[in-house]
């Protein structure tokens, strides 16, 4: 095992994409084959878009179709995962606040919501308050959440059925749904990939076995505090995403200092700290839904593992892990930390291929790809399904808004 | 308090005193609530009334939740002390169900503070105390709350499992200083109006 202090020097690598594999990992035939059923599910998943009326729409959803298809045909051919995904979750994490924010400016000509309007349940649900909710849903049969548990009229989109399929997903995916899902972590992964090499990063190991507990202190206080006073407090205080979504009108004192609450956040742990340590710093260090993520990553089937027998101990996966989700000791064990959300950085970075993917009940290292493979078939259809739906509105936008369109 | 290697033991006599300094805050606040009423009825009906008490609640609402804070964030920081001897200060408050005497004294004034804390079920009861004619009623009908409220407290006895995690009690101390944040951001902010506004 490497010293603390070659871990606290300045990392040589600049992430996962300086260690990429120099050649091809599979034939051009044979990765044809293996993205075949990825490209079916795309067309699958867009051909309702295919025969509405609008043109945009239609573009839009061809662009995602051939982007997310192209995108896994990549990662079949050259064997990398963190590389290509990276890619589609920074386009999903920057496009959605646009169509988002167009959406918003659109229907009411700005971003703000007055709280009268909030509380009559016209803001659109979040899955960031789901560990605030399902409790009282479950004994109270109340939420914490402007809005009906079943669907009505005004609102189709219901918080059951947004439970529904966030529970759907999770039981899939555990925690890589921090990766292949999310619509807000590909803005910090996008600023953290801007930097070359780390400022921080002797701040973020020295610290980072506490740094790592912080989103689970969030979580508590945040669950705890919601059933009090019976408010999301997140939503109304402590997200940082509502600076580029929807915030509550700053009419007085209070919405005044949530909205300077929202800026400094989001400034803080998704701009300038992802640039200055090259990691998900809301993600790892502060999101209260990420640590309840990582309670689904115990009962999920995939996980990352180490084969002590090809680890040298160069703690070069531990230093390209966006969300600190190693330790020296967890790579001992050759296993991650709970928090571990299988953006498959680690793997790619591994020089001897001794961290692999691995599937729950099967020996460790043997035929990884096939686990990396079932894995990737689950995580790729639902972002298809899940960001690629989002992705296509917000191009639909776009080209919408272009002039000369 | 919970994660304290105590034993069920140890966390049934610590969740004892929360409890028990709980009910005390209630009984108090009933009768507080009971003599505000009655004197109202008494003195000011017609005159004061129950505008003038409100005021009053709020200013000691807003004094509660920063005692409240403080308390949350000796706790917090607190432990560390343990093993320093020069902070012998601290150690009546923060070492909390270590042994007999004085180092209960946390849990106590944890369990009194949340007990007369103003939540707006709270003063919803207070108002309630405050209208019925006879105290011994004004009485009863707290402690009928404070059962109802108590209840869900047991299942903390059965989290003695968690001392085996040291990250539980740091996460413990984290939820405790981002508490006495909230309700120290809280309750100044209720000292600030009140102060300003009237």
């Amino acid at each position: 095992m490497a010293s603390s202090s070659s871990t606290l020097r300045a990392p040589a690598l600049r992430g996962p994409a300086a260690l990429r594999r120099p050649k091809a990992f599979r034939g051009v035939g044979r990765s044809i084959l293996l993205t075949l059923p990825i490209a079916l599910w795309s067309l699958l998943m867009f051909m309702a878009a295919f025969q509405r009326a609008g043109r945009d729409e239609r573009i839009g959803s061809a662009v995602v179709i051939v982007f997310m298809t192209a995108l896994f045909f990549l990662m079949m051919r050259t064997g990398e995962t963190y590389r290509w995904r990276r890619i589609f979750f920074v386009a999903l994490g920057f496009l959605f606040p646009f169509g988002f924010i167009a959406s918003l400016i659109a229907e009411r000509g700005t971003m703000s919501i007055p709280i009268s309007r909030m509380v009559s349940g016209d803001t659109p649900f979040c899955f960031m308050v789901t560990p605030t909710i399902i409790l009282p849903a479950a004994f109270a049969r109340t939420i914490i959440f402007p809005g009906s548990i079943l669907p009505t009229a005004s609102n189709p989109h219901s918080i059951a059925i947004m439970i529904g399929i966030w529970f759907a997903m999770t039981l899939v995916l555990g925690k890589a749904w921090c990766s292949y899902a999310c619509f807000f972590g590909g803005i910090e992964e996008g600023f953290a990939a801007f930097a070359k090499r780390p400022k921080l990063h002797r701040f973020v190991a020295r610290y980072s076995h506490i740094l790592r507990l912080v989103p689970w202190a969030i979580l508590v206080f945040v669950v705890l505090v919601s059933a009090a006073i019976f408010e999301p407090v997140y939503c109304m205080w402590l997200c940082p995403f509502k600076a580029v979504t929807e915030f509550p009108a700053v009419r007085n004192v209070e919405t005044a200092i949530q909205m300077g609450v929202f800026v400094a956040l989001f400034v803080g742990l998704v701009v300038v700290l992802p640039y200055l340590t090259k990691k998900r710093t809301q993600c790892g260090f502060f999101c209260p839904f990420g640590a309840f993520q990582s309670i689904f990553n115990k009962i999920n089937l995939f996980e990352i593992r180490f084969d002590r027998t090809k680890c040298v101990d160069c703690t070069l996966c531990q230093t390209s892990c966006p969300t600190v989700a190693l330790s020296k000791e967890s790579i001992a064990e050759g296993k991650t930390l709970l928090n571990c959300m299988k953006c498959g950085a680690c793997v790619d970075a591994c020089k001897k291929d001794a961290a692999v993917w691995h599937l729950k009940g099967t020996p460790v290292a043997v035929k990884p790809e096939r686990a990396r493979l079932l894995f990737l078939y689950g995580a790729w259809a639902l972002a298809t399904m899940f960001g690629g739906s989002i992705l296509a509105g917000s191009v639909s936008t776009m080209i919408h808004w272009l002039p000369g369109m | 308090m919970m994660v304290q290697p105590q034993g069920v033991r140890g966390h049934s006599r610590q969740l004892g005193l929360f409890l028990a300094a709980r009910l005390a805050g209630y009984i108090v606040f009933a009768t507080a609530a009971w003599l505000v009423g009655s004197s109202i009825q008494r003195a000011w009906t017609g005159r004061a009334g129950i505008g003038q008490a409100g005021i009053g609640q709020s200013w000691l609402m807003g004094w509660i939740e920063v005692l409240l804070a403080a308390a949350l964030v000796v706790y917090a920081v607190g432990w560390p002390h343990r093993r320093c001897a020069a902070a012998k200060e601290a150690q009546g408050l923060v070492r909390i169900g270590e042994g007999p005497g004085p180092l209960r004294s946390g849990a106590l004034a944890l369990g009194f503070l949340t007990g007369i804390n103003l939540c707006p079920p709270f003063l919803v009861a207070g108002v309630r105390a405050a209208q019925l004619e006879h105290l011994p009623a004004a009485l009863l009908f707290f402690v009928c709350f404070f059962v109802g409220t108590a209840v869900w407290f047991l299942p903390f006895l059965s989290m003695g499992f968690v001392q085996r995690t040291p990250a539980v009690v740091t996460v413990a101390r984290m939820v405790a200083v981002l508490l006495a944040c909230w309700y120290g951001i809280s309750g100044f902010s209720i000292l600030i109006e009140r102060t300003f506004y009237g």
